[in-house]
């Protein structure tokens, strides 16, 4: 008897990509992994519609209205769901704009930054996704199955969490494989 | 002194009355986390991260603060304290800005190595977010107050080991904050003394020093190596820290030895800095205002063909400097004063060295060691500080005096002409209009102390007093006082009058420049200034290029015909003044000893290899030796060999009469 394979979507928040591209570093286990889940909606795949699916990934944290709706549609559409990186574990590097209004933020980048020409002071408000208040790891706006911190976490780590789950069972990294840089 | 058992994890273990769990544990190898607690500084146990549980006892308690007590049955690893353990560090995540992506010491940050250790894989508590102040305004320290967990170890070490007391909390709650000078930025601090020990033993990345911050954390170094700094004859233990095979870091050892890990502003920023400086490789002869590259061969042939008839006519000259080991003292003195039979052989603190050795004569002819180990200065009950800037001239010194004066009460007083470099923490202030009266002051002083009986002031009185009353006085003697042997003389006449008389000398501790000041005195050092007064034909120059030249020595360099500079470094004016340029390895590339001050013979590492076209030392002066039509003998003094031995006890001291004051 064939089982279907479990299949998993992934999706790049706020964050810069490194943890799609350290999970690309598992090398030719790569192979071995896709003869037994398939790979639906990811950044990599290039799916934008989440299907229903056994294992959910985000990576980066989430800082605008989209983000936050992507989120909370892949927790829906998800059984296990998996934190990526310290974005989405602790917020990370976005963060940095917590320790200022939201508003001061939009005005340091599209006015105030040095490079920037911008005299009228014209702020995007109608095309771009409303920034949040804060920029926050995912637990804090829907339930995280798996944590898995890292700057990037580590291929091994990736390929780990993900060998656990095929084992059915619902990983912490270990101390000796986990960081945060 | 095991007078005690305790059970801590089902293991018994003997400690001493008065340890604590935490020193008793670490004793039988059982591991307790902590972070605010540093071996060396006082326990505070503010983190709580090394809390135990003890049967019998509802609370938690500190390991760190709880002294062990005899049946004691102590638990360190139940699932309650490992949970509260993640806890507390989850909460100081959740404080401030403890995001390790974008910080300088992520790797090397203790903070993150115990979370990791705790499988912190999350942080359950809102995150403040509140800014703290970055504060950039030191040239040389950044305080990220941002990402401090106010475990207080820079305060404490600021306070206990340099006595400085700059930093300290303002503010409570969330709100505390560590700054400098009740209310300043540290750049902007008095007390500041710049030594950077705060940076030593922050466990995150709120002080860190811009020169070491992304050269490599410390877990990433290829090697670390254990020295000593030459700068002064404090000879401060470092540890050198080498990265793709250049200096990536200095540091002091570690809290826990006795100077507390410290090194002074010299140390601190000036070995490092050293290590990026422009460096002389290759021989170098004189054309015109310019140099040109040599071979050693040529350079050799013309230093020799220059050398042999100059030190025929008694015109040739050497000039030394202090910081170089006692090898290398050996090597050039056996060239200069065996080999090549000359007399004008010197350092270039000379002067200040013979006006130190003149003034101990009568007392080292006594057969009394006319001084002690600076820590000594630690311990004692009264410290007379004469005419010496010990935070110039040998800082960790200084840092000795604040922490004896300020922490363990011991009185202070000041006899100088210049100057009270201790303002504001003395007990008593003399001050001497001239030389002569300073002599007056301290005979006067001497006379008040022997109890002879005269018409002094009050403050004199007093001092004489605090001097009669000591158990352990120690007198720091500077640079200033030297110019004048006799004034030497007369302060060892005031120290023995005091009684300070300690298991290894003199209580004298002299402010010495030169790392190995005290090894140049049986090598090097000549009995007369000739450097001052000499026109000479010849002068060889050994520049460790790490202290700047003064003016009597290169006025010296001026007037010589042919000057040979043998220096690491490119370093102005003295490769000005050069006719031949030898290249020499630099400090973090020698290896060798010094005599300390603290009487120890410590040895000086090679941390990495000479880089560029080198010879050894002796290789070069048997070469010279050769070229000459010499024979290379063997040095007839021994750097550090009988160095004011004590033949007698301190106690044996008598005080010995000295004339007028020239």
């Amino acid at each position: 008897m064939t089982m279907a394979k479990p299949k998993i979507a992934s999706v790049w928040l706020e964050a810069c990509a490194g943890c799609h591209m350290s999970f690309l570093d598992i090398d030719e286990r790569i192979v071995d992994l896709l003869g037994k889940v398939e790979l639906t909606a990811t950044p990599i795949t290039d799916i934008k519609i989440f299907p229903e699916v056994e294992v959910g990934v985000i990576e980066g944290a989430l800082g605008n209205e989209e983000e936050l709706h992507l989120a909370k549609e892949l927790r829906e559409r998800c059984k296990i769901l998996i934190a990526w990186g310290d974005c989405a574990v602790f917020g990370g590097i976005n963060c940095m704009r917590n320790f200022m209004p939201a508003e001061q933020v939009l005005k340091e980048g599209y006015v105030d930054t040095v490079s920037t020409v911008n005299p009228e002071g014209v702020i995007p408000r109608q095309d771009l996704p409303a920034l949040l208040p804060q920029a926050i790891p995912v637990d804090r706006a829907v339930k995280v199955d798996v944590y898995v911190p890292g700057c990037p976490p580590d291929a091994d780590t990736i390929y780990y969490v993900f060998s656990e789950i095929l084992e059915g069972r619902i990983p912490t990294v270990p101390t000796d494989i986990m960081r945060y840089d | 002194m095991s007078d005690i058992t305790l059970v801590i994890d089902g293991i018994e273990c003997r400690a001493a009355k008065g340890e604590t769990i935490l020193q008793a544990a670490g004793k039988h190898d059982i591991y307790i986390p902590t972070l605010c607690w540093m071996e060396g500084l006082t326990p505070i146990g503010s983190c709580r991260m090394c809390v135990v549980e003890v049967e019998g006892n509802p609370k938690l308690l500190t390991a760190c603060t709880t002294p062990a007590e005899n049946g004691m049955k102590v638990h360190t690893k139940t699932e309650k304290l490992k949970q509260y353990r993640l806890q507390i560090l989850e909460l100081l995540f959740a404080g401030r800005n403890h995001f390790c992506m974008f910080c300088s010491q992520t790797g090397d940050c203790e903070l993150q190595r115990l979370a990791i250790e705790h499988g912190m894989d999350r942080v359950r508590y809102p995150f403040l977010y509140e800014p703290f102040h970055n504060d950039a305004s030191d040239p040389n320290i950044q305080m990220d107050h941002n990402r401090c967990i106010l475990c207080l170890r820079c305060i404490r070490v600021c306070a206990e080991k340099v006595g400085a007391h700059t930093l300290d909390l303002e503010k409570r709650g969330w709100a505390t904050n560590i700054t400098a000078d009740l209310g300043k930025e540290l750049g902007e601090s008095d007390t500041c003394v710049s030594c950077g020990a705060c940076a030593q033993v922050c466990p995150t990345g709120t002080i860190t020093l811009r020169d070491f911050v992304y050269r490599g954390r410390r877990t990433d170094c290829d090697d670390q190596v254990e020295s000593i700094c030459p700068l002064c004859s404090m000879g401060c233990r470092i540890k050198a820290y080498v990265r793709t095979g250049s200096v990536a870091r200095v540091e002091g050892l570690s809290a826990a030895s006795p100077d507390g890990g410290q090194l002074c502003h010299k140390g601190r920023w000036g070995l490092p800095k050293s290590t990026e400086r422009d460096r002389l490789t290759v021989p170098m002869i004189r054309t015109g205002s310019s140099f040109r590259e040599a071979d050693w061969e040529e350079a050799l042939e013309l230093i020799a063909s220059k050398m042999g008839p100059s030190a025929e006519a008694g015109r040739a000259g050497a000039l030394l400097s202090e910081l170089s080991t006692d090898e290398e003292l050996s090597v050039v003195s056996s060239f200069f004063r065996d080999t090549m039979k000359m007399d004008k052989v010197d350092g270039f603190f000379g002067n200040l060295l013979r006006g130190f050795v003149n003034g101990f004569k009568p007392f080292a002819d006594q057969g009394v060691r006319p001084f002690t180990g600076a820590h000594n200065i630690l311990g004692s009950d009264a410290i007379i500080v004469l005419g010496a800037d010990p935070q110039e001239e040998a800082p960790v010194a200084a840092s000795y005096i604040r922490v004896s004066a300020i922490i363990e009460r011991a009185k202070l007083i000041n006899v100088s002409c210049g100057r009270n470099p201790f303002e504001g923490l003395t007990d008593g202030d003399h001050r001497a209009a001239s030389p002569k009266e300073m002599k007056k002051l301290l005979l006067s002083l001497r006379t008040l102390v022997e109890g002879g009986e005269e018409n002094a002031s009050p403050e004199m009185q007093e001092t004489a007093r605090i001097l009669r009353e000591a158990k352990k006085p120690v007198f720091v003697i500077g640079s200033a006082l030297a110019e004048n042997p006799d004034l030497v003389t007369e302060a060892l006449n005031l120290a023995v009058a005091s009684r300070a008389f300690f298991d290894d000398g003199l209580g004298v501790v002299p402010m010495l420049r030169g790392g190995n000041c005290l090894g140049a005195l049986n090598t090097v050092i000549g009995g007369s200034d000739w450097l001052s007064e000499s026109e000479l034909d010849f002068l060889y120059v050994l520049s460790t290029g790490m202290v700047d030249e003064d003016k009597r020595s290169l006025e010296a360099m001026t007037r010589a015909r042919f000057v040979v500079v043998h220096t690491p470094f490119m370093v102005h004016p003295l490769v000005n003044m050069a006719d031949v340029l030898l290249p020499a390895p630099a400090w973090f590339e020698r290896s060798g000893h010094y005599c300390t001050l603290e009487g120890e013979r410590r040895r000086m590492n090679m941390i990495v290899p000479p880089k560029g076209n080198l010879k050894g030392l002796s290789v070069i002066m048997n070469e010279l030796a050769g070229k000459l039509g010499r024979e290379l003998q063997p040095a007839s003094a021994a750097p550090c060999e009988n160095v004011y031995e004590a033949k007698a006890p301190s106690s044996a001291a008598a005080v010995v009469p000295v004339k007028e004051v020239r």
